[in-house]
């Protein structure tokens, strides 16, 4: 059965390395989103890409509503394709929720992760008293509100921005993974995100971590890789890219590319 | 707005148009204003031997006759359409909307499918001429999908889902063996559960609650014995609502193994007795007491005790006696009762556990807390209310949310017993269906939880369908994009095909669609309001086609040069400087346009001014008196200084990578002012044509005159390639050109390689100019040479590889000349692409699409030669490396006028003088030169200079620019051993590779600072005479030799001194006009950039005072 939630997820394994590199996509892409990326790795890495149940190339059956109510369950698929591929050890690329999974999975299960590589990262999306995440819980309600009412709209308004950069491919790019994705589970996956909550939790990781995080983000805003790195548990860096938006893996993918290989080396 | 016929045809096979002239034929005879799926079904039920008539025939399950029903149902379809209202006869009633849609649904569907049905038929060795059928097929399903068609053929007693199956399964003989595989709905959880054991699959009710998500991975860690701390900011929001739960809910939520577990909080307790300082430690006992009892008396799965929220337990205001006696309390009460007791408790923050831990460290080993990430404060699913649309619109989640999913489970689990055999999974399908068949309406439901994958589908392909309908509306060029569309879709396909490999979950899941189209089919009967919902699913899917059209349309440009790159050759005849270089601009811009013409026409014009007297030269001779005569002259008039020629001749024989017989021809060349005779030295085995040899010298010489040497082998070896000496592939003659500048001279470089497109191409707008070490973002914002440099990282490969860049602007532009800066820093990608271009003459981009390189020219340029270090050192220190000018800032200069310090006056009549951080005047270190105006001693002031700054390196701001290409090159180089070893080889298997290696030589900013100097000397005196000192700051002395260094023309630095900076001493010597002896300084405004550039230079127009 092992195979099977391999298929379901579209696990690939890409490269000849001997080290294995995980690329997780975050919310609203899927694995193509890397596309740019994975020739960088290929030589040195046996690359893992997979899609995450919510990503609309997945069949949309095997999104449970009941089971991927907190990201552990994405977490517990993480985990599942890693030892299906007996994978004793892999560095990890995380974009967005992923790079919240990669943390969470970190947690569970600290000897199999060697680095973690968090792009556009955000333990939690949602200002509190002493913590700036970027966003009003009235503003949420009303983002979710808009793709209830119209996805399209909402998608087509939310993918420039989330981009940043004015790159049209990038967008492009991003409104298609975005609008393969079911409207209800986009929805149910952004509730999941934003009643997430990792600032307890980031004590717990070990594993080095090297947070990318881009000049300007509409998601993410600059203070929270800086507190990303000062309650991670373990030996963490922040670099900041020269680019904007929250996808650099779509708009600047070469850069990017750079910066992780260099993080991965370290 | 309804769709004309015309454009509706075109997506569709010429037998699903045959239907559907047909329709439009009924509607016509009818006088009806519009084609409606009606029609359709009328146009093809007539026909004898529809595949629709076939489909209800197999369907039939009445009692009555087939006959009968036939009548039946025609007859209801024709009362349907007797219902439509007739209008004025149109020729050609267009397509109604509905009709479109499902037109455009069916295609999208079938795009999605055709892995699917091409299985089948490969599987059943159905003759391939049956692809034809399926696009009717598809029409057929999607009619079907039409409310008004299915309410049609229920009157009639047909079920349209039983249709869809038939017309899904073709009539084959054998239809069972491939056909009836089901998709089991296999959800991830039951595949980990059964892979893993994992306990949470066995967990009967889980999730049937909202938010309990949380509780089940407490319950679930509870199974495991563990006593539990709950971590996270939820953690005791988490904790409450497992107690509440727990308690209420009477363990309805508790797994099996632990039900019956009873749950205590003593937080209270806890709480009160800290707050009291531990002075009331009998009631604490008593508690404890209690629970000691009650532990002793529980049987079962044991108790739970919460103690709550451990900050309480870390306040620094607690007495430490009062918090140790509670915890002792604690341990020793766990210990009693191993088996039956557990802890629980939950905090926000790591912290507060590792502070709890520093205080009671024998805590880690005698509570051993498991820690429970929470991470989520509530389920999704509390944010859906009844209220929410989504419900409405997607019917599924009535299937998800309000009815018991008990129907699914059954299916699912004997689905998933039988996947393995064939036989068995047909048989089971017949049972199903026949099962379905008589089926009431409970199987509705359950089909209803199908429907949102079937619905979502569905709306994505109508997406997907109107793209290729928009695209067709814009008119004029629809056979192009339609060829990109097919492009466009055959990618997505093989990506599907790709992701999802196993031939039997295709066509498993072809066969659950038509289950779950079914399923529709009872929703749309019973819910009349699901139309209103499709409805604004199609409103959604227009305006996001719209979208994805847009990226068509894109994709479309990006592909169209790359297929019209024809090899367009050029006559080596229009390659003469001579000739009109607007002509050929002008004609690769309607090559651009007219791509459909083959050839571009105007190549024939441009040949006639032609030098009369050296067309025929062709002999070995000839060529090299020709060239001696060309190099005298731009020898004598060019080099600044000659004697300095020594020197560089000795790079060259260091520089290995030569090979002799072109050494001795640029040897021949930098000496025969010295030695002529060594003009007629003829260079053997090597062949040009002179007039390209010649004119391309020339034009060279008149840009970059400094780099003679390299000018001269660089037209020798274009010339010997186009003369048809170059590389050779096969047997054909390479026509692409491969050249390498190594070397100093950044700018020398790109002017060659401009001046190059200019002279071959026919503009300097063929020149693609890509630095490859500029991925870093290296670059300063400030540089002066950003303001020329197009070269800008942000702009040109936003959302792009290099590799995809490079590969873009070859196909744009053909023709071109391209030039790549620092090949030696190029990543992997550019090296693979570069390395294959240079060897097959084919240029692959990153998706492995390859554009051709023909008659491109390819300039390399590296500041590293061939690894050998001989090559760097120069006998004489030079005063300013390019390093330097390089990191010139673009800043606003500025005239002071200060007091002078006596003895501070002009000797020799030289009065400008050279001095760093002038702006600076308290500075300690500050290193004023005294009024030394000899121009040797300036340059030792240089070179003292300089030395300090190697060797103090970072307090300087002139090094910054310079410090920061040092920290790249270096986090470059600690990337990884293996990449930065596999470039290095790499580099030299490319240089191997090219067609020539031109080492360029160092510019020699000296003499271009010393001339520079003296215009501003000649130019001070005119306006203040010859008793006041200058003092130019160095960074603007940089400046100026940076700007003269990139300006296109010759003179304009000298035509900047008279016209800027005379004006501004003229202005400035007004301004102050006293007799009091100050020195006038040039400075630059830190900080400032230049507003107001000045004609052909990168430098100020003016000059502040």
């Amino acid at each position: 059965m092992g195979t099977t939630l391999l298929e379901a997820l579209n696990v690939r394994v890409v490269g000849s390395g001997e080290k294995f590199l995980v690329l997780a996509h975050g919310f609203g892409t899927d694995q193509s989103t890397w596309q740019r990326i994975l020739p960088f790795f290929t030589q040195n890495y046996s690359v893992i890409l997979y899609d995450l149940v919510c990503a609309g190339s997945v069949n949309p059956d095997y999104f449970d509503f009941r089971r991927y109510t907190t990201l552990d369950a994405y977490v517990d698929d993480l985990l599942n394709i890693l030892d299906a591929l007996r994978v004793d050890r892999c560095a990890y690329v995380g974009h967005s929720v992923s790079a919240m999974i990669g943390l969470l999975a970190s947690i569970r299960r600290p000897e199999l992760f060697s680095k973690l590589i968090l792009i556009g990262a955000s333990p939690r999306f949602l200002n509190d008293k002493d913590y700036h995440g970027g966003f009003e819980r009235p503003d949420i309600e009303n983002v979710f509100a808009a793709m209830e009412a119209n996805y399209e709209a909402w998608v087509n308004g939310f993918a420039p921005l989330a981009v940043g950069a004015d790159v049209p491919a990038a967008v492009r790019e991003f409104s298609r993974t975005l609008f393969n994705m079911r409207p209800d589970i986009t929805l149910f996956v952004s509730r999941t995100v934003f009643n997430s909550d990792l600032r307890g939790i980031l004590g717990l990781v070990k594993v080095p971590c090297c947070i990318i995080q881009t000049a300007k983000d509409v998601s993410v805003p600059a203070s929270v890789a800086e507190y990303l790195k000062t309650h991670l548990g373990g030996r963490s860096t922040v670099e900041i890219l020269r680019t904007e938006g929250h996808l650099p893996h779509l708009s600047a993918p070469a850069l990017l590319a750079q910066v992780i290989r260099r993080a991965l080396s370290r | 707005m309804p769709t004309l016929v015309s454009l509706a045809r075109q997506f569709l096979t010429d037998e699903a148009a045959r239907v559907l002239d047909d329709a439009v034929a009924v509607a016509r005879r009818r006088s009806h204003a519009q084609t409606t799926s009606l029609h359709a079904v009328s146009a093809l039920l007539a026909l004898p031997s529809s595949i629709l008539r076939d489909a209800c025939a197999r369907s039939r399950n009445s009692a009555c006759s087939s006959r009968l029903q036939f009548g039946a149902l025609e007859l209801c379809v024709g009362v349907s359409l007797d219902r439509l209202p007739s209008s004025k006869t149109a020729d050609e009633p267009p397509i109604s909307n509905s009709l479109m849609a499902a037109i455009k649904r069916s295609q999208a569907n079938q795009r999605r499918h055709s892995d699917n049905f091409q299985l089948q038929q490969i599987h059943c060795n159905q003759q391939a001429a049956s692809v034809l059928k399926v696009e009717l097929k598809h029409f057929i399903l999607s009619i079907m999908d039409d409310p008004i068609v299915s309410r049609v053929f229920g009157e009639a007693g047909f079920r349209s889902c039983d249709i869809k199956l038939a017309v899904i399964h073709p009539p084959v003989t054998h239809a069972s063996n491939f056909s009836r595989t089901r998709c089991p709905p296999v959800f991830l959880c039951n595949l980990t559960g059964s892979e893993l054991g994992r306990p949470d699959s066995s967990f009967p009710s889980s999730g049937r609650e909202d938010g309990e998500e949380n509780c089940r991975r407490i319950a679930e860690a509870l199974v495991k014995g563990k006593n539990l701390l709950l971590l996270g900011a939820c953690a005791s929001d988490a904790l409450n609502r497992f107690i509440e739960c727990v308690n209420t809910d009477g363990g309805g939520i508790l797994p099996t193994e632990i039900a019956g577990l009873s749950l205590i909080s003593v937080e209270k307790e806890i709480i009160e007795f800290l707050s009291e300082g531990g002075n009331n430690r009998e009631k604490m006992d008593f508690k404890v007491e209690e629970l000691r009892h009650k532990l002793e008396q529980c049987s079962g799965p044991g108790i739970v005790l919460s103690f709550g929220e451990l900050k309480a337990l870390v306040d620094e205001k607690l007495s430490s006696g009062a918090l140790s006696y509670l915890v002792s309390k604690l341990t020793g009460l766990l210990e009693g009762f191993k088996d039956k007791l557990r802890l629980m408790g939950a905090t926000a923050v790591y912290e507060t556990y590792s502070k709890f831990l520093g205080e009671f460290p024998a805590i880690e080993k005698d509570w051993d807390l498991h820690i429970l990430p929470i991470t989520s404060s509530k389920s999704p699913i509390d944010c859906f209310g009844s209220k929410s649309s989504l419900m409405g619109s997607f019917v599924p989640f009535g299937g998800f949310f309000s009815t018991p999913s008990d129907l699914k489970y059954p299916l699912c689990n004997v689905a998933q017993s039988i996947t393995q055999c064939h036989l068995c999974t047909a048989k089971y399908e017949q049972e199903v269906t026949a099962m379905l068949k008589g089926s009431t309406v409970s199987i509705a439901d359950q089909y209803s939880e199908n429907l949102p994958s079937w619905l979502q589908m569905a709306q994505l392909d109508t997406g997907k369908g109107l793209d290729v309908a928009k695209t067709k509306n814009d008119g004029t060029t629809l056979n192009a994009r339609i060829l990109g569309l097919q492009r466009k879709w055959s990618d997505f396909c093989q990506r599907i095909h790709r992701a999802q490999p196993f031939s039997k979950f295709d066509v498993s899941q072809g066969r659950a669609q038509a289950l779950v189209l079914e399923g529709f089919q009872y929703v749309a009967d019973r819910k009349e309001s699901s139309s209103g919902s499709c409805s604004r699913d199609s409103l959604l899917n227009e305006s996001q086609c719209a979208n994805l059209s847009l990226g068509v349309h894109m994709d479309l440009q990006n592909d169209f040069p790359k297929r019209n790159s024809i090899p367009i050759t050029v006559d080596s005849e229009t390659e003469n400087v001579n000739c009109q270089s607007k002509l050929i601009k002008e004609a690769s811009k309607s090559q651009q346009k007219e791509k459909d013409s083959p050839w571009f026409t105007p190549l024939t014009l441009p040949n006639m001014s032609l030098p009369a007297d050296h067309t025929s030269s062709s002999s070995v001779t000839s060529v090299t008196t020709d060239l001696g005569l060309g190099t005298i002259f731009a020898s004598c008039s060019r080099r600044p200084n000659t004697p300095k020629l020594g020197d560089h001749r000795e790079h060259y024989q260091h520089f290995l990578g030569f090979n002799s017989s072109k050494f001795g021809i640029s040897e021949s060349n930098s000496h025969q002012v010295i030695q002529p005779s060594s003009c007629s030295n003829p260079s053997s085995g090597e062949h040009f044509d002179s007039r390209d040899y010649k004119s391309i010298k020339k034009a060279l010489n008149e840009k970059v005159g400094w780099q003679e040497d390299a000018i001269c082998a660089i037209s020798q070896a274009i010339s010997r390639c186009k003369a048809g000496y170059g590389r050779h592939r096969g047997s054909t003659v390479r026509g692409d050109i491969w050249l390498t500048f190594v070397g100093h001279d950044k700018v020398g470089k790109k002017k060659i390689a401009s001046m190059l497109a200019e002279i071959i191409f026919g503009s300097h707008e063929n020149l693609i100019s890509v630095d490859l070490s500029f991925q870093g973002g290296v670059n300063p914002s400030d540089s002066v040479f950003e303001c020329q440099e197009l070269n800008d990282y942000d702009v040109k490969f936003r959302g792009k590889t290099v590799v995809d860049y490079i590969a873009m602007e070859l196909s744009k532009k053909p023709q071109s000349v391209l030039l790549l800066e620092n090949v030696d820093k190029a990543d992997f990608l550019a090296q693979n692409s570069l390395f294959q271009a240079v060897t097959t003459g084919k240029f692959p981009d990153s998706h492995g699409r390859e554009i051709s390189t023909n008659n491109m020219i390819f300039v390399t340029t590296s500041t590293i030669g061939m690894g050998n270090t001989n090559f760097q050192p120069l006998k004489e220190p030079v005063k300013l490396s390019e390093e330097d000018i390089l990191g010139a800032k673009n800043w606003q200069m500025q005239i002071l006028i200060e007091h002078a310090a006596e003895g501070a006056s002009g000797s020799n009549g030289r009065n400008v003088k050279i001095s760093r951080k002038v702006t600076s005047t308290t500075s300690v270190n500050k290193r004023k030169l005294e009024g030394t105006t000899n121009f040797t001693e300036q340059e030792l002031n240089y070179k003292a200079k300089k030395l300090p700054h190697k060797v103090l390196g970072s307090s300087l701001d002139l090094n910054l620019p310079v410090e920061e290409t040092e920290d790249n090159t270096n986090s470059g180089c600690c990337d990884s051993d293996s990449i930065s070893e596999n470039s290095e080889t790499w580099l030299e298997d490319f240089f191997d590779q090219v067609d020539e290696k031109v080492l360029f030589k160092p510019f020699d900013f000296d003499a271009l600072g010393e001339k520079i100097v003296m215009e501003i000397s000649i130019q001070f005196q005119k306006a203040f005479g010859s008793e006041f000192l200058l003092e130019i700051d160095d960074e603007v002395m940089v400046q100026m030799i940076a700007a003269s260094w990139l300006s296109a023309r010759s003179r304009a630095v000298e035509d900047w001194i008279e016209r800027v900076l005379g004006r501004g001493f003229t202005e400035a010597r007004q301004k102050y006009h006293s007799n009091v002896k100050y020195v006038v300084k040039l400075v630059t405004c830190r900080g400032l950039f230049v507003e107001d550039q000045a004609a052909g230079i990168c430098l100020p127009s003016r000059i502040n005072l």
